[in-house]
């Protein structure tokens, strides 16, 4: 019993990570209907913005933090301007082989500027962890849930309480009336990849200390995070976050009990019974139908 | 006074030529409607004016300045609202929100915003107790409202109005254009563009009649009822009896 607790909560952990990511993806796909691939690229540059202030630099870890913020918001913006902006016009194929692009183009940079070794990040907090009986809650994955919770929570009430979130998903859902009415269409588009990337960057920023820091990151938890928001049904806000927590236990599940070097194996298992099964997602419309 | 003018407005889709050289005016606190048959170009006028589409010849004025080629956010911002065909309520946000977000083009606090669309619920009672109901809860009709009242609240000088009648039942649509009759007695101009004849003429000053993106024929709305060709081409034959001729 304890052990399963104890590999739930782990699960827990990661899968918050991958909802962040699956949320930033979903986000974006609303807004511009677009996918971006490179957003597991924003998580890879959250964590080396952090190894870069904090370890290489030295600067605290709350100014890194903020730092990394900062960075990121402005990098979403760059983003939204380089690579969809001159582009919005077109279909959907053009621009997502333009983040594919983009994609490559961030990795091989950080390569270049970093070289292929991984690198550590400490954890935000510098105590291990509590027991709570026979399950060990170590700190990082705590701090882990309690961030995605309260940034989740926070952007429900954005969406749903602010004048600005109100227009945004006017601007997702029919974006040549929303520009009738005289709503910055450009604007919020490019919030939505500001904000996109932030959250990206945090998933980064947190799941640094578990894993390495690398050019590979990215990748790793952007397939999962894909993955995450198919199983969810893509385009749907708590299908993202569902998705993102299934895979993160099933993948831990799965570690354990299955097989240790299959264990990024179980997010495409569990991705291809859900498209066989139940191809709309948990939450969603048909895949194929919103493609 | 004028205050839209279009001179020899020309707009395409890529190839197909949609307007071939449109003159038409607009005078302050007219009802001026645009007839004609489907694939006429009505539409693609209303989104030549709001900016939606940018003339590839030609020039639209409204208020003595140039409109033409300025963005949608720019137009409505300098008085002009487009209600679109087909409505297009946001389909995922409430009926409040969507009045609310009408608003946009000024900048008001979100107070006044509120009692704006209030206000908004007062002149659509029907549609008041739906304020939480989603967009695409509701009812063709009542859609329709919804699209009316959020093109209101931008508190615009001229009203573009596409085919608002189009899908509503027949007691639906003589509420439709109960309320843009009233519209026009609060000061209001409004463009009007109709498959609906009859129903059009009855509530407008003048008309337009418009055929594969040319001026066929305008004037009064008895001349134009009257005008045998014009009926029997865009108005919906000759079947329709004098009885049935517009107030
Ligand atoms: N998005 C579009 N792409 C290509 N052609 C279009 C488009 N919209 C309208 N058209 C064409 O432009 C012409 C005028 O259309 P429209 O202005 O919508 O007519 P109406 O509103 O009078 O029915 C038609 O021939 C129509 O086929
Ligand atoms: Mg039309």
């Amino acid at each position: 019993m304890a052990i399963i607790l104890q590999l739930l909560f782990t699960g827990l952990g990661i899968g918050a990570v991958y909802a962040l990511v699956a949320l930033g993806f979903v986000l974006i796909y609303r807004a511009t209907n677009v996918v971006n691939f490179a957003q597991g690229q924003f998580a890879m540059l959250g964590g080396y913005c952090m190894v870069i202030t904090t370890v290489d630099l030295g600067l605290p870890y709350w100014l890194g933090i903020l730092i990394t913020l900062v960075v990121m918001a402005g990098f979403g913006a760059i983003f939204n301007l380089g690579v969809y902006y001159p582009l919005r016009h077109r279909s959907f194929l053009p621009v997502v082989i333009s983040t594919i692009g983009a994609s490559i183009l961030i990795t091989n940079l950080v390569l270049g500027l970093y070289g292929p070794e991984p690198t550590t990040l400490p954890g935000v907090i510098d105590f291990p962890g509590v027991s709570l009986g026979a399950v060990f809650l170590d700190s990082q994955y705590l701090v882990i849930i309690a961030v995605t919770l309260i940034l989740v929570l926070l952007q429900y009430f954005f969406f749903e309480h602010t004048l600005v979130g109100k227009k945004m998903q006017a601007v997702s859902q029919d974006k040549e009336v929303a520009s009738l009415l005289g709503i910055n269409v450009t604007g919020m588009i490019m919030l939505t990849f500001a904000y996109s990337a932030v959250l990206g960057g945090i998933a980064g920023v947190l799941v640094a200390p578990i894993l390495f820091v690398s050019v590979g990151l990215g990748a790793q938890i952007a397939l999962k995070a894909f993955a995450a928001s198919i199983i969810g049904g893509f385009g749907d806000v708590p299908g993202a976050i569902a998705g993102g927590l299934i895979i993160g236990v099933a993948e831990t599940l799965g570690a354990f009990y299955i097989s240790v070097p299959y264990k990024d194996a179980f997010a495409f298992i569990l991705l291809f019974a859900f498209l066989l099964i139940r191809p709309q997602g948990i939450f969603g419309e048909k895949v194929s139908q919103k493609a | 006074m004028k205050l839209l003018e279009l001179s020899e407005v020309s707009a395409a889709y890529g190839a197909v030529q949609a307007l071939r050289g449109l003159d038409l005016v607009v005078g302050e606190g007219e009802i001026v409607t645009l007839l004609g048959a489907n694939g006429a170009g009505k539409s693609t006028t209303l989104r030549s004016i709001s900016g939606l589409l940018t003339p590839n010849a030609g020039e639209i004025r409204f208020a003595g300045q140039v409109i033409s080629g300025l963005h949608p956010e720019k137009v409505v911002r300098l008085g002009i609202a487009h209600v679109p065909e087909g409505r297009r309520v946001f389909p995922g946000l409430s009926v409040r929100e969507n009045i609310m977000l009408g608003a946009s083009n000024r900048r008001i606090a979100r107070a006044e915003m509120a009692r704006d669309t209030a206000e908004m619920f007062a002149l659509f009672p029907d549609i008041a107790r739906f304020a939480d109901t989603l967009g695409w809860m509701l009812s063709g009709g009542q859609q329709q409202m919804v699209a009316l009242a959020r093109g209101l609240m931008a508190r615009p000088r001229l009203l573009l109005l596409d085919e608002p009648s189009l899908g509503l039942a027949p007691l639906i649509v003589q509420q439709v254009f109960r309320i843009i009759a009233r519209i026009r007695e609060t000061g209001t101009t409004v463009l009007l563009v109709e498959q609906n004849a009859r129903i059009a003429l009855s509530v407008a000053d003048r008309g337009y009649v418009l055929e594969t993106g040319r001026l066929v024929v305008s004037g009064k709305p008895d001349a134009l009822w009257n005008n045998e060709e014009v009926r029997a081409a865009y108005l919906g034959g000759k079947r329709l009896s004098e009885e049935q001729k517009p107030a």
